[in-house]
Formats: C-alpha cells, structure tokens, sequence
C-alpha cells in the first residue's frame, strides 16, 4: 500500500531501449493499467519495480522513499509474470505458499491464505496436484495469480494476467480481479496490450509506446480524449474513422474536402485551426458517434453500404464515403444491400482533428 | 518412440526381420567381448587357452577366489610366474571407488556453481573463460603426462588418493561446467526471478530453485563423469605406486614371467565392469539426454 513514483526510468537492452525515460505517478490504493502493444517495454517497466532489473537510468520511489537500491528479496513486491514462471518442483499448493514460507509465517496462517486464495480464484480443487505442468493453461495462470496474490506487499504488480484465458471465462475474471482488488485495497499495476481489458480494470491508464509514455489518464479521458493518432486508434473497437483531406477556412466557415465529400465544421471552430502545422487535417471519429440512415436528412452525407456485420446487441456497418471505408455502429440490428446509397450524420461535437505531420490530436 | 514404431509398422515384414537381422548382427558384435570376459572369466587357465575355443564346460570360480585370497606360493608352484595381485584385489577396488567419488564429487559442487554463475551473472568474458576451460581438454593427456609427474613428486601429491582426486577433478571439471551450464540456461529466467520477488535470497535460490530442476542432467553429468574417472588409465598408471594403484592400472600389471593368466584378468574385469554397467542401465535416460542435450540449441 504504497505510491509509487517513476523517474525518467529509462532500461536498455544492448542497443534496444526497451524503456525511455518512463516517469508516471501512481497514487496509493490504486488500480492503474499499463497499455501498450507487444514490445512497448511493459514488461520491463514492471521488472524494474520489483527490482529483478536494475534500470540504467531514473529511480523508483515508494512512498518518496527511493528503492532502486534495494535488492528484489527485500522490496516487498508481488508479482504476476506473463510466463507463469510457477515452480516446476513444487506441488500447486506448495506453489502458492511459498512466497509466504519465505516470509516466515506460521504453518496454520500459511494454510489458511493458500486455502483462502484458491477459493477465491476458484482453484481450489488443483491444490493437491503435484506437477504444475500438467495444468491447462487457464489453470496456470490462475495458480500464478494465487501465488501473486496470497502476499500482503507493497504493490501488486500484475503483467498480462488473464491474457490466456478463453473469453467466457476472462470475462468472468475481470469482474472477479477487479473485486478482489478493490477488497484487497491494495496499489495494483497490471500490464496488458488489451485495451478493452484496460478500460475495464483500470481506475487510471497509461499508455506507453516505444518505451514512452504517451498519455495517462482515465478511462473515460484515454478514450474522448485521445492525445494523439496512437492512442486513438488503439483504443476503441471497430477502430476511429480516419479520414485524411484538405482543410479550407473561407468566409463562410470551415471547409474539410476530401475525395468529393465536402464537411462542415464551422460549427467546431476553435482555436485548434491556429495549431494545424499545414492545410492538411485528419478528421477522426469513431463509429458509435455516426448516425446511420435510409433517408435523407440535414447536414448528412450520402454513402454506399458496404456490408453489414451483426453482433446481437449491435451492428457494423461498413460504408464507403468518397474514397473512405467508413465504419459506423448501430444499435440493434440493421441490414443493407450491398451497394445501398445511405445517409451519415457526423456527431460533431465528438469529431477529432488530428495534425498529419505531429499525429497531436489538436481537437 | 512411438514415430519409430509407427515407421517399423508399416514395413513389409521382410523388411523388418532385415531390419532386426542388422541389429542383432551390431549387437553381436558390440556384445561378443563382453561375453568373451565374462565366459573367461569362469574357465580354467588351460580352458581359457584351448583350442577350439569351449563353449561349454564346467565352470569354476575359482579366478573369483584367486583375485581376494592370497595363494601366492599356490598360484607359484602351478604358473611359476610373480603374481602382482597376490595381496588381494580389494585394495585395487578400494582405491577406484575412493577416486572416483572423491573426484566426482569434487567436480559436481565446483561444475555446478561455476556453470550457474556463468549461465546466471554471466561475468565479463564468459564465453572467452568457457572456452578456456574446454581448452584444457583439447590437449592429449599424454602431453602433459610428465611434467604433472615432476610436479606431483615434487608437491608429495605422488601416489596419494588425493593427488589422483584433484588431477581427475581438473579432468572432470571443464565436463562438469559445461553440461550443467546448458541445464542451467534452460531454466527460464523468469523463474527465479518469481523466486526474488518472493523474498528468496540468490544463494537460496541456487539450491531451493535452480537446482531442483536441473537434476536430470546432474544426473547425465554424473554418468558421464564416472565413466571419465573410472576408465582412466594413463595417469593412475603414471602417479601410483601399489597402494593408490586402481584397477585399471591393476589389471594391466597382472603379467607374470610365463605368461597370462587370462582367466583371472577376465574376473577382475568382470567384477570392474559390473558396477558401471548397472550404473549406465540406470541412468541411461539421462545419459542420452546428456548427450543429445546441447544438438538442437547449439551451445
């Protein structure tokens, strides 16, 4: 239960910079998500926490007190790794006590935590189980989250713990770690590539790329308020519409052109036409925040249904707007002929502008 | 084993007895001189050099009791010849067994650590030191038989257990270090490191989680070294004198003025071969494995 600090942490491997100067602030008791793709040194970042890497560079503090000197044994951390890393000798049971044996607790209160824990990751029934590599996948994964969590550390650290999971039951376990941790009250930071694992879990996100932090925020702010064409398109599911055209500011307002469709945003006029680098622009949107018809209505642009791809409580729709495969999601469902002539309307006090040449997103 | 079997099924059945017809022909011939001693070793002197050779008599155990009970003036009067292992063959037995599992032992705890520390902290210059320490068995043992002589004499390690201990422990060692740095390079790292977070100290470590899973190939390793020790000729012949002499060394001084008593050479080597047979028949899974361990990754 600790704050933990990261300064301008920066690791190299070689000549590969795994993290670059990372420096993030992670508030006591909370549940803070790092999102990032494969390779974005996630996984490193949380090493170095824990102590098993030293970083080349930055500190790390608990609570304001810097702990980079101090060796991973002593630090007091838990932590889940990607790869299980279970014991290969050791019972599941004797898996999941160990990290407590090591901190010298007392038979019966070793006992009662490993039973404690594999009830609530409901592994009970693998305790007996001598060799951990007879386990499914699954079943792993939970005997590692078990042993993670049977500790009572300074922070949790938590990389990719339910990743291998089939989805019923990761759905099922998000709820059910999300719970554990709020009962636990405890600072947890779980790594995942999964951003919809991310909105889910976190209380905060961070996002790194390259080694970076590239924006760190809540949910609801990663996701309105993208930072830049990164995390815009890597947040959301089907991705932002992007649409990458002329922006012409004349008497009448402002103008977005591209492949004969012509929008109007003078409605969004701000100061982020002063921030544009050229008259080039990509207009953003996601697909949620287009409102599909049939008939022609006001300020809509006409498009051709593409193909529609129903999920049950939603569907898909994909269409072509000028040059541009739009995607955009209804409610319910909502079938086309392919070919369709439709009509968009753009939400557009939802719509992104983002700079071609930086990728900031400016609105 | 079961894509061999699949592979042996499918053949025509002329083909298959071909096929064991060929094994059993290699068999044969890796099997005959085994069988040779051990037949030999239950004849008479006179049986052992007739002509054509016996394939069935009656046999006798006696070369058995020749080796440990001292019949020097016995043996005398019928051969005529000196006897080297008149005293009894036990002290050669004795002194193999010493060697052997003092210098193992010594090569295991000295192999291990250091292979794990190269796998592990890999100091600077580890693949450099690696080799060095493959280098000294690329150097035939021959070369450098009298100098470790004068040495040895010199050092007042000559015809000691111990002498012929560190010397086969310095024989056994570059073995030991590699083998076991392979094991250990298997282990994923993140294991250990698991093992940290969890408050388990790097010496801890060693021997609560690395070693435990490395005790197949401790076990190759094992294997491989015994065979080393337990063959060797050169230097026992070289640096012992009657009372540190093994049994190989043994063996070959069993000459008398008249000739050789096969028979009893058959039964010393009958009982040397025995233990390190069943050893190899033991743990001939993990030799195979120590063997065939570093082929598909390289170093």
């Amino acid at each position: 239960m600790v704050k933990v600090t990261l300064k301008n942490l920066t690791k190299r491997y070689g000549k590969i910079i795994a993290v670059d100067g990372l420096s993030l602030e992670i508030s006591d008791r909370s549940l803070t998500v790092l999102l990032g793709p494969t390779g974005a040194g996630k996984t490193t970042t949380l090493k170095c926490i824990s102590g098993v890497l030293a970083p080349d560079e930055g500190e790390i503090l608990f609570d304001d007190e810097p702990v980079t000197a101090i060796p991973p044994w002593e630090r007091n951390v838990a932590q889940f790794f990607q790869t299980y890393a279970l014991y290969p000798h050791l019972s599941v049971y004797d898996n999941i006590a160990y990290p407590l044996r090591e901190r010298g607790l007392s038979k019966s209160e070793v006992d009662r935590r490993v039973k404690e824990i594999a009830e609530k990751l409901r592994i009970s029934y693998l305790l007996d189980r001598k060799d951990p590599s007879t386990l499914s996948g699954g079943e792993m994964q939970r005997v590692a989250l078990a042993r993670t969590l049977v500790r009572e550390p300074k922070v949790f650290l938590l990389d990719e713990p339910i990743s291998n999971l089939d989805a019923k039951l990761r759905e099922e376990m998000i709820y059910e770690f999300k719970r554990l941790c709020r009962e636990l009250q405890q600072t947890v930071i779980y790594a995942t590539p999964d951003y919809l694992e991310a909105l889910a879990v976190g209380e905060k996100i961070a996002i790194i790329k390259d080694g970076k932090l590239i924006q760190y925020g809540t949910p609801q702010e990663i996701y309105y308020h993208p930072a830049n064409k990164f995390v815009a398109t890597f947040v959301g599911s089907p991705p932002i519409n992007l649409i990458e055209g002329d922006l012409k500011i004349e008497k009448e307002g402002i103008i977005f052109q591209e492949g004969g469709v012509t929008i109007d945003l003078s409605d969004i006029a701000g100061d982020w036409i002063n921030r544009l680098t050229g008259n080039k622009a990509i207009l953003a949107i996601r697909p949620e925040d287009i409102h599909i018809s049939r008939e022609k209505r006001a300020d809509s642009l006409m498009a051709k249904a593409l193909v529609a791809e129903p999920l049950g409580h939603e569907t898909i729709v994909t269409c072509k707007l000028g040059e541009n495969e739009i995607r955009v999601l209804v409610k319910g469902f909502f079938n086309v002929k392919y070919g369709e002539e439709v009509w968009l309307k753009l939400n557009k006090q939802r719509i992104h502008i983002i700079d071609p040449k930086t990728e900031e997103v400016i609105l | 084993m079961a894509t061999t079997s699949r592979i042996v099924r499918r053949r025509s059945p002329v083909k298959r007895a071909l096929l064991y017809l060929v094994v059993v022909i290699v068999c044969l011939i890796f099997v005959f001189p085994i069988f040779w001693m051990v037949t030999t070793a239950f004849k008479t002197r006179a049986q052992a050099f007739s002509w054509p050779p016996l394939f069935v008599w009656e046999p006798t155990l006696r070369n058995f009791i020749d080796i440990f009970i001292k019949r020097q003036t016995e043996i005398e009067a019928i051969t005529g010849w000196e006897l080297e292992l008149a005293t009894g063959a036990e002290i050669f037995f004795y002194n193999s067994i010493i060697v052997t599992f003092g210098s193992i032992a010594l090569a295991l705890i000295i192999g291990t650590l250091a292979a794990y520390s190269f796998s592990r902290y890999r100091p600077t210059g580890t693949d450099t030191l690696m080799f060095f320490i493959l280098s000294t068995r690329m150097l035939p043992a021959i070369v450098v038989a009298i100098p470790i002589y004068f040495f040895y004499k010199a050092l007042g390690l000559y015809s000691t257990h111990i002498g012929l201990i560190l010397l086969y422990t310095m024989f056994n060692l570059p073995f030991a270090v590699w083998m076991m740095k392979s094991f250990f390079d298997e282990i994923p790292k993140d294991i250990e490191q698991a093992a940290m977070v969890d408050g388990t100290t790097p010496i801890k470590i060693f021997y609560k989680i690395a070693l435990p899973q490395v005790l197949v190939g401790l076990a190759a390793t094992v294997g491989f070294l015994i065979i080393n020790v337990w063959n060797e000729f050169l230097f026992a012949l070289l640096l012992t004198e009657r009372s540190v002499r093994t049994v190989p060394v043994a063996i070959a001084s069993t000459r008398g003025e008249v000739g050789i008593n096969w028979g009893l050479i058959a039964a010393l080597e009958t009982l040397y071969v025995l233990p390190a047979i069943i050893l190899i028949f033991l743990l001939q899974k993990y030799l195979l494995r120590g063997m065939t361990f570093g082929t598909v990754r390289g170093v």
